[in-house]
Order: structure tokens, then sequence, then C-alpha cells
């Protein structure tokens, strides 16, 4: 499929901001199953200071920073981006989870040692007795990884309830397994935390996925958003994406923006901002299927 | 559990001589002084025979002129403001801890070759990985370690050094080998108060010290300087270079200050710095100006929260990204804790093979890492004799109680595990006498152009138990100074010149907002303080005499002020009646020594002392030391209250006299007089308003009263030789420019700071401070007092009245407007994008 996808974040000022700097990770990056035929960066008011750069997990950002007083700051991103069905692994075929486990302890191969970045917990993604137990259903004796993986994002979709209030950039894994709802990130780490308690290796995906309307209704532009899932290692297969928000493995109607240990590590837009009193977020994702 | 070995008492006998002959050294530990009961070793001789000259009852004088001199210095701050825990950083012990020339030239060597592999580790993993690709680092040690910070990966330091500055605690091991127990990196303290040790034992036994061939710690702060310069393409003469503290909230903020006067850089916290175009730039009062070096005394994670934490103020944003853009030098490179890591140590001999090809000459603690198959099942057989901590972290306590086996299953790569420490016993001496303790080196190496240079010396830090001297808290251990024994005479030269001196550094209007901020409270709350005991002790003198008082007329004006000022209640009645005598005196105890009353002499005090603890490194060391003279009468105050009045005026006008002569004639000056002229002016309108209606109905005895609180009697007599009158009495308090206590004249003294201050537009009067203060300046010169008369009705009086009405309103705009254009701190918030508009399929 072909997506141009348009990714505008505004924020407005209650008095004017004297000085904002911001990292971005806007531009999807290139995958075996996605391409990237453009992708533009729009900035206003126009920067003094911008930089770009492959931060340590291949991702690219972008750093800006805006020295004058402004009230209002608006960053728009562009892409074009042709995607192909990605090629999953049969589950009931691949290798038991504890097998899995054991050759990343090892890691001696060099795709495992880089794997093994995603083993361990990471700021927002705490690994604890929690999530072992609850990924202790999903994952018997002998499971095949994939198998197992799957069962948990089933259990995460039907167990957990989708709850845009209950959550916000502090919330835990801890708080998530307690009050069982959140939004896609809160899944998304609860299932990396509970992956990472059986020594396996997860990583946080950040992304678009492509919205179908409602049978009859035409799709409204701006309705899609960002959006965020797992994606978990499987020595000598790779890595497989899955979406517990959606009880789905990923297809060719997910765009990759960037991955990594958590959401931290790849929030599309952060910053800090001196002065500015109160803000206004204001976020609107256009994702635009494009005949070819 | 760190002790398993029996920790004997350590004996003291502080009767018996010659001094330390008697002491019982703790068996299972190297002794420092004695090879063998009763015989000293070599290089002790000299210090322990100067120590017999001097004699047990000097050498309680020396302890007490000790404890003096680390006070006056600041040394004893207490951190928490807790009168009751007068507790201090690393208290300084007599003994020096001697070392002797080999025995250094082993532990420089050592340290040398040590930092050079740490740095060979750091260039490693935030360069190419080559160790993590090829296992000789585990993964864990990288992927699950807090301290390996990615976003600094690629990062490229100033030329090519990867620790600039390195830090080690040594241990002497029974067979007398020293042993390194912990390296540093990320941000270590103890080098303040090794040069503080120095400072006082150099004056303390000043012969003995220039007889006996101790190496200087001069030469290591030269190199420290030249390094930082030669990195850098910085001008000599005025090196941007700031020393950035977290503030006088940190435990050892004492250090802080003394090394920023010591070298010479500008002490400013996060907020004083900010980013802009890939650069870092100090805010002062006239703008922004480039900073290439930092010496930094914040962690690694505190350093930049954009970069690195997201929810903590601390740090200055952006400042990972100009080490990116290779703009700044940053002591040490940011994600050098990685250094401190509890567990990299029992890799360091491997790697030291790898690397330097031999082995390292100074050994480890021995410590054992459960992430290792091998070293796992080791640490499971001994768990009983080994002490159990976490890997990564040396601040995660971990509960010495629970099912240590079970634990370190959970995830073993997070745990290590390490043999009883037993350190060498040293003499000390205290406020008992001598005695004996435990000691550990801590050691500081710096980078130079040709590799690393060791400072010869050190903090000894010492403590009578060995879970003490193992912990990381300075509060509950002591120090000393090291000696280091030369084989040579040595160079002696200081930088004490730049120690002594005002602390103005070399550039006049190297000035952070936030210092002018604190100056002009610093003069206010003062001025404040002035002006209260000058009201209290004119009332204290009244009541203390014979009369009652009821027959003190003027008594009634001088309760008034402390009414209008909150700080004694209303009385009761409609206010006619003069209070009881012994309600007064509870009331006016209360306005003196009472804590909770923010008003009160002591809280007020306290606040000038904690304004001055903000600006300390701006003070001289001589004011510094009344401020900390201050807090000792505020602690324990007098019980005579004009006693307490009369040494605290003292001590204030000490000050003040002090700062105004020693500080240059400079924007802090200006800050810290415009606050005390403020202060004065609002003060003396109040005081005026408030005796007026009483002046008017005749009261010469208020007119007396008036003329003594505004401290203005001398002055009046000099100049009028006559009895109080009303229009002169007036005119000497509002309008005569000469009197230091009029109106007029700090309204003078405000016209000219803000004519001075720095300035984006030449325009004169552009800035409405400057409008505000000719406006009042204007109609104080004006003012007409001829007509002013005894007698309630008329309108001289009444235009008087609303004189000092609309004076006050205009002292309120002016401070604001002072405050809103040089001083205001724009608060900075994180902001993040959230996904939380999406919808479920």
């Amino acid at each position: 499929m072909r997506y141009k996808i348009t990714h505008r974040t505004g924020y407005n000022y209650s008095a004017p901001a004297s000085l904002s700097q911001n990292e971005l990770f806007l531009r999807p990056r290139e995958t075996v199953f996605q391409k990237v035929i453009e992708s533009h960066l729009t900035i206003t008011p126009e920067p003094q200071y911008q930089h770009s750069r492959t931060d340590y997990f291949g991702n690219s950002v972008d750093v800006f920073m805006v020295q004058h007083p402004h009230n209002e700051l608006a960053v728009t991103a562009t892409s074009l981006i042709e995607t192909t069905v990605p090629i999953t692994p049969i589950p009931g075929g691949t290798a038991s989870w504890e097998d899995v486990a054991g050759r990343l302890a090892l890691h001696n191969q060099p795709d495992d040692l880089l794997a093994c970045q995603f083993v361990f917990a990471s700021p927002m993604v705490t690994v604890g007795s929690g999530a072992l137990s609850y990924a202790g259903p999903s994952f018997l004796s002998g499971t095949p990884v994939l198998v197992g993986a799957v069962d948990l994002m089933r259990r995460i979709f039907t167990e957990y309830l989708y709850d845009k209030t209950a959550s916000n950039v502090e919330t835990t894994v801890d708080m998530v397994l307690i009050n069982r709802k959140g939004v896609c990130q809160d899944f998304a780490h609860l299932a990396i935390s509970c992956l990472r308690s059986l020594g396996l290796a997860a990583r946080y995906v950040s992304g678009y996925l492509e919205t179908i309307p409602p049978p009859g209704k035409p799709k409204l532009v701006g309705s899609d958003a960002s959006h965020a899932w797992v994606s978990l290692f499987i020595p000598d297969c790779g890595w497989v994406d899955f979406d517990p928000t959606n009880n789905q493995l990923a297809n060719e109607r997910y765009i990759t923006l960037a991955w990594g240990r958590d959401y931290g590590d790849v929030a599309p837009v952060k910053g800090v901002v001196m002065g500015g009193g109160s803000h206004r977020l204001s976020v609107t994702v256009d994702v635009a299927a494009k005949n070819i | 559990m760190i002790e398993t070995v029996r920790n004997e008492p350590l004996i003291l006998n502080s009767t018996s001589i010659p001094l330390f002959n008697s002491l019982v050294f703790p068996a299972g530990s190297y002794s420092e002084t004695y090879s063998a009961p009763f015989v000293p070793r070599a290089h002790w001789l000299q210090l322990l025979s100067a120590f017999e000259a001097i004699g047990a009852v000097e050498l309680k004088k020396y302890h007490e002129r000790a404890k003096q001199m680390r006070h006056e210095d600041g040394a004893t701050i207490n951190p928490f403001d807790d009168p009751s825990q007068r507790t201090t950083s690393w208290d300084l012990d007599l003994v020096p801890l001697t070392i002797s020339a080999a025995e250094w030239g082993e532990i420089e060597g050592g340290l040398i070759e040590r930092a050079t592999l740490l740095e060979k580790v750091l260039a490693d993993l935030y360069g190419p990985q080559h160790l993590l690709k090829s296992g000789q680092l585990p993964a864990e040690l990288v992927f699950a370690n807090p301290n390996f910070l990615n976003c600094c990966h690629n990062i490229e330091p100033p030329a090519n050094r990867f620790l600039t500055f390195y830090t080690a605690d040594l241990y002497r091991a029974e067979d007398g080998r020293f042993r390194v127990f912990r390296d540093y990196a990320s941000n270590p303290g103890g080098l303040g108060y090794a040069l503080e040790n120095r400072i006082v034992m150099s004056r303390l036994f000043s012969d003995l010290y220039h007889k006996t061939q101790i190496l200087r710690l001069a030469p290591f702060f030269q190199s420290f300087q030249h390094a930082i310069i030669g990195r850098s393409a910085l001008v000599e003469e005025d090196p941007g270079i700031v020393l950035l503290s977290p503030g006088p909230d940190s435990p050892i903020y004492f250090e802080h200050a003394l090394l920023s006067r010591y070298l010479g850089y500008p002490l400013v916290e996060a907020q004083d710095l900010t980013v802009r175009n890939g650069k870092v730039f100090l805010k002062k009062l006239d703008g922004l100006e480039p900073v290439e070096a930092i010496f930094r005394h914040i962690s690694d994670l505190n350093s930049d929260p954009f970069a690195l934490r997201r929810a903590t103020g601390s740090g200055v944003a952006g400042l990972v990204q100009v080490c990116r853009e290779n703009n700044i030098d940053v002591v040490n490179p940011i994600g050098s804790g990685f250094v401190d890591t509890p567990a990299l140590p029992v890799f360091l001999p491997s790697l030291a093979r790898h690397l330097l090809g031999k082995d390292l000459k100074l050994q480890n603690h021995p410590a054992w890492w459960c992430g290792s198959k091998e070293q796992l099942a080791y640490v499971h057989a001994n768990l009983g004799q080994l002490t159990l901590s976490s890997a990564f972290d040396r601040h995660t306590a971990i509960d010495q109680s629970c099912d240590q086996g079970a634990l370190i299953n959970t995830s073993p790569a997070s745990y290590m595990a390490s043999a009883p420490i037993r350190p060498a016993a040293v003499p000390v001496w205290d406020h008992r006498g001598a005695g004996c303790s435990y000691s550990m080196l801590r050691v500081f190496v710096c980078a130079t152009a040709e590799g690393f240079t060791v400072m010869p010396g050190g903090l000894a830090i010492i403590a009578a138990d060995i879970e003490t001297l193992a912990s990381n808290c300075p509060e509950r251990q002591q120090s000393k100074d090291i000696w280091v024994l030369s084989e040579k005479p040595v160079e002696t030269f200081s930088l004490m010149e730049a120690y002594q001196s005002v602390g103005e550094f070399k550039r006049s209007s190297d000035l952070p907002s936030r210092v002018a901020d604190h100056l002009l409270w610093l003069g206010r709350y003062l001025e404040r303080a002035e002006g209260l005991i000058r009201l209290l002790r004119s009332i204290f003198r009244r009541i203390s005499g014979e009369d009652r008082p009821e027959d003190i007329p003027e008594l009634m004006f001088l309760l008034q002020i402390l009414q209008a000022r909150n700080i004694v209640a209303a009385p009761q009645n409609d206010g006619r009646e003069t209070p009881q005598f012994k309600e007064l005196h509870s009331s006016l105890n209360n306005a003196l020594y009472q804590r909770s009353q923010g008003d009160s002499v002591v809280s007020i005090l306290n606040q000038v002392q904690q304004a001055a603890r903000k600006v300390r490194d701006r003070l001289s060391t001589d004011s510094f030391r009344i401020i900390n003279h201050l807090e000792d009468l505020a602690v324990s105050p007098s019980y005579d209250p004009l006693e307490f009045l009369d040494e605290t005026l003292f001590a204030l006008s000490a000050f003040s006299g002090l700062a105004m002569e020693s500080m240059t004639r400079s924007l802090g000056w200006r800050f810290m007089d415009m606050g005390r002229r403020i202060e004065r002016a609002v003060n003396q309108i109040k005081l005026i308003s408030i005796a007026l209606p009483q002046v008017l109905s005749n009261s010469r005895n208020t007119l007396e009263a008036l003329l003594e609180v505004s401290d203005s009697t001398m002055t009046y007599r000099s100049r009028y030789r006559s009895a109080f009158q009303l229009a002169p009495v007036l005119d000497l308090l509002l309008a005569d420019e000469n009197n230091p206590k009029s109106l007029a004249f700090q309204f003078s003294r405000l016209a000219d700071h803000v004519e001075h201050m720095p300035r984006q537009s030449e325009r004169r009067f552009a800035y409405s401070e400057e409008r505000i203060a000719l406006k009042m300046l204007t109609a104080v010169r004006l003012l007409d007092l001829a007509g002013v008369q005894y007698g309630e009705e008329n309108t001289q009086n009444e235009s008087l009245v609303s004189f000092l009405q609309s004076m006050s309103a205009y002292l309120k705009e002016f401070a604001q407007e002072v405050t809103g254009h040089y001083l205001t701190r724009i608060p900075a918030t994180p902001h993040f994008t959230m996904i939380n508009n999406d919808l479920p399929l």
C-alpha cells in the first residue's frame, strides 16, 4: 500500500514562550516491509536552530529550537510511504519461549546481542513479579514463543478496557496492571513488560494505523492517530510486530515511525519550553491511502 | 552486613604520655603508624615527635582552633537548617595521614593506569563498542545498566577525552597493599574538602608544615586548569569556565563555593545556564555570555532534563545536544558515570590484560558479579560471608534480612557480592584526646595533555566503625589531610591569591540574575534586621528602667510600630491603654526569639543567613565569617535581650561595613545596596506615618524616639544643637540628602543605582524603574515642610500624609519593576505529545 501521512502537532501558549526546544521522532524509518519515498518537516515559526541525527536505535531524530518569543508552535510532518504485507512466521512453528530466552541469555550471535538491549527493564517499562505472573498463563512450559505472544495479546485485548481518561505520560506498568485500563501505549508497555519478565526481547514501536471508516461512511480527514504496538524478537526469524490494542499481528496498514525500549525513547514530539504559561496541544493525523 | 570479622571497640586513652603509644589498634587491620607496638614507621617519626612536642594540652587548643577555622570558612554549615543537628560533612581530624614518597609513587602509578583503562572502556562503550560485541563486557552490564546513557553514544568529547576527572576510594588491606574500593566519574565529592583541610592544617601547623617536605596541592589544580584550557579553544585571559552546582541544598555545597573561589570559576546553578544555537550561555544581567567549559558537580542523570530524565526540572535543557555539537567541555563528559557502576571493577583485570596488555598494579576490593554463572555459584555458596549489593547503582539499598539467595535468582545480573572490608587503622585526635579510627583515601586524578596527573594528597575519610566508613554519608564521617612526603624539596606556589581576594570575578559584570536576586534580598533582610533591632533596643532600654510602662509616653508609639509590622499582637483594648508589664515582656520575647514567628529577630537573622549562603561565593571570606557568627547568635542567643540585641547589631554593622568595603562597586554591590535602600525607605515611611499623629499632637518624647529608632539622634544634635523641634526633625528624616538615614538619601542612591544598571537602550529614563526613581527623588526634593505644624487640622500636615502614602506606593512599584526587568526567572515546563486520541478498531 502507498500512504500519504500528514501529522500536525500544534501548541498554543497562554503567555509568550521565550524559548522552546524540541525533539521529533516524526520521520518514518525504512524497514524490510516499508519504503520511505519522501518525508518533509515544516516548523512554524521558523526555528533558529535545527539538527538531525540517527539515534542509538537507528531512528531519525530532528532537534530544533525556537529562540524568540512566540505564542504558538506548529510542526507538520508529511511522508509518502509504501508498505508491503509483513511476512510473519506461523506461530505454532516458532521455537519455545524458553529456547528463545536461553539464546538471548547467551547472545553469541550478533543479532541476538542487538536484541539484548530490549530484554531489560527501561525507564518506563519496569519488569516485576506482577508482569511475570500475568504473563504466566500464556507461556506455559514449552509454548512456542509467538503462540504465547498472540495469546498474551488476546488476553490484554479482552481483559483490559480501552480508556483515554485512564492514562497520562507518567502511567506505569504497575498502575495499568492494577487499573486494567489504558490506551495503546499502556497496553504496549504492559505486553513488553510481560515479555521481558520472561527473558524475551520486546521493543516499543511508534507509528500509525490506517483507520477504516464504518461501512457506507466516507473517511474523515484527520481522524487517524498516532499509534503504538509491540515488536517481539524471534531468533533466526527477526522481529514480529503485534498490536495488543487491536488484537492483531501487524499488517500492511501499519506504518512504522520509530522504535525504542519504551515510549520515552521515541515520543513523537517532546520538548521543554521556557515560559508560555499553560499550553493547549492539538494533534491531527491523516493517513490517506494512495492508489499507485 | 559489612563486617564479619569481630569489630573490637577501639580503646581510647587520653591521659597517658606519650600521646599515641597507649592506643591499641584493632587486630586484623594494618596500622598506618606503627610497624609493631610502640614502633612507629619511619615516615611517621617526624610527625609524631612534633605532636609530642606540642603536647596534649596545646593539642586541645589546636583542636578548638581547627574547629573554629573551619566554622569561619563555612565548612561546618548545617545543610538542613536544623539547629538541633549541627552535623558537618567530613569534620577535620588533627592528625594528618602521612604517606611515604615510595608508597605514594606506587599509588600514583596504579591510579594513572586505572584511569587510562577506564577511559579506554568509556571511549569504546560510547564509540565502536568492540568490548560489548566481543563479550569482554557483558551485555547486561551495558543494556541493563542505567549508568549507560545511549543518548550520549557517538558523542566525541573535546580532545577525545572521555574521562577528564577520575576519583577513587582506596583502602589499605591487612597485607599493607592498597586496594580500590570504589571508582567515581559522575559526581564525586571531596575535592573541596581536601583543599579546605590543607588550608586549615597548613595554617594550624604552619611550622611543622613548612619544615616537613610535603607535596603541595596547588600544582594539581594548575594542571587541571591548563588541561581544560588546552582542550577547548579558550582564551587564557578570560576563559568561560563555570562550576555547576546543585545549589545550597547540597550537603557539600561548601566545597562548590570553595572550589569556585579557589579556581576562579563562577559558581552557577543549572537555571543560570541556557542553550542557544547549540551552545551554552550564562544568563547574566547584561545578557548572555558564552560558556566553553563546565566543571560539573551534578550527576549524569541530573545534567539534562531534556535528553535524560523527563520529569525533573534540574539540569540544563539541551546540554547533551551541545555536547553532540562539540561546543562544550563538560568535566566529566556526560555518560562517564558508567565508571561508577559497582560491578564494573570485576571486569577490569581482564579488560586491563586485553586493552593495556598487563595486570593492574592496584587491585580491586574482592567482589563477584552474579550475572556470571561461576561467580554466581561462588556467591550462593558463600553468601554468609559476603555483602550483597546492587550491581548497577551504589545507592540502591538491599534488605539484608530477606532471603538473599532467592533475591539474586530473580535477576542475577542486577546483583553483586563483596568480601568484608578490613581497612587500615590510624590515630586520631579529637575532643576526647587520642583515639583510633579506620581510614580510607579519596584520591583525585585529572586528565592532562600527556595523560593523567594525580593530586598528591587527597581526603582521608575516617570513621570509628567500618560500616560508617564504607557508607556514603559525609555527615557521619570525619576526614584528615593526607601528607605525601617528598624526598626532594617541594615547590611552593599557590592559587591562594585568587582565593583570598573578594568574590567578584575577573569579569566585572559577571553576575547571574539569580545571584543579583539573592543579593537584593540579602540587602533587604540585613536592613530589616537592623531596623527591627534598633526598634526593640529602644523599647527594652525604656522598660528595663525604673519607670512603669504607663509612665513612658513614647512607648505606645514604639509598640504601635511593632503592631503595624505584625510583630506583636494589637492590644485587646482600643489601644489607648499601655499593656501590662508581664504580657509586654512575653510578647517582646517572642519578637526576639520566636523561631516560628516570621518577623522575629531570630527568624530574620535566619533569612539573612539563607540569602547569604546562596551568594557565599560573592562574599569575602571575612564577611562570611560574620554570617557564621550571626548563626551562633541566633542559635544560642544571650538571655539578656539588650545584650543579644547589641551583639547582633554589632555583627550586622560589621558585616555591612565589610561587605561595602570589600565588594567592588560592581553590579553585585549595587543590587545588595539597592535592597538595603528599598527596605530602609519603606521602613522610614512607615515609622514617620505612625509617628506623625502623635508628634503633631506635640509629643516631644515621640519625636525623640522617632529620631532614635531612625538612628539620627547624633546627626540631629550635631547639626541643630537644640531641643527637638518638629520641622528640623522631619527635614532631617525626610529631605536631608546628607543624612544617610533620610528618605531623600535612599531615593538618591536608588536613582544612582538604576542609572548604572546594564541597559539595552542608550536613552536615559527609558525604563520605568528609572522614571519612578526620578519621580521619588524629585518629590522628596520639592517637599515643603515649612508649613507643617503642631495640631492635627492643617493642609500642610495633610499633604505630608498623602506624600508619604504616594511614596510608599511608588516604592512598591519600583521594587516590582526592578524585579521584573532584571531578575525574573522564567520557569521551564516540559511538554510531551500523548498518544491518547487513537481509537480501537
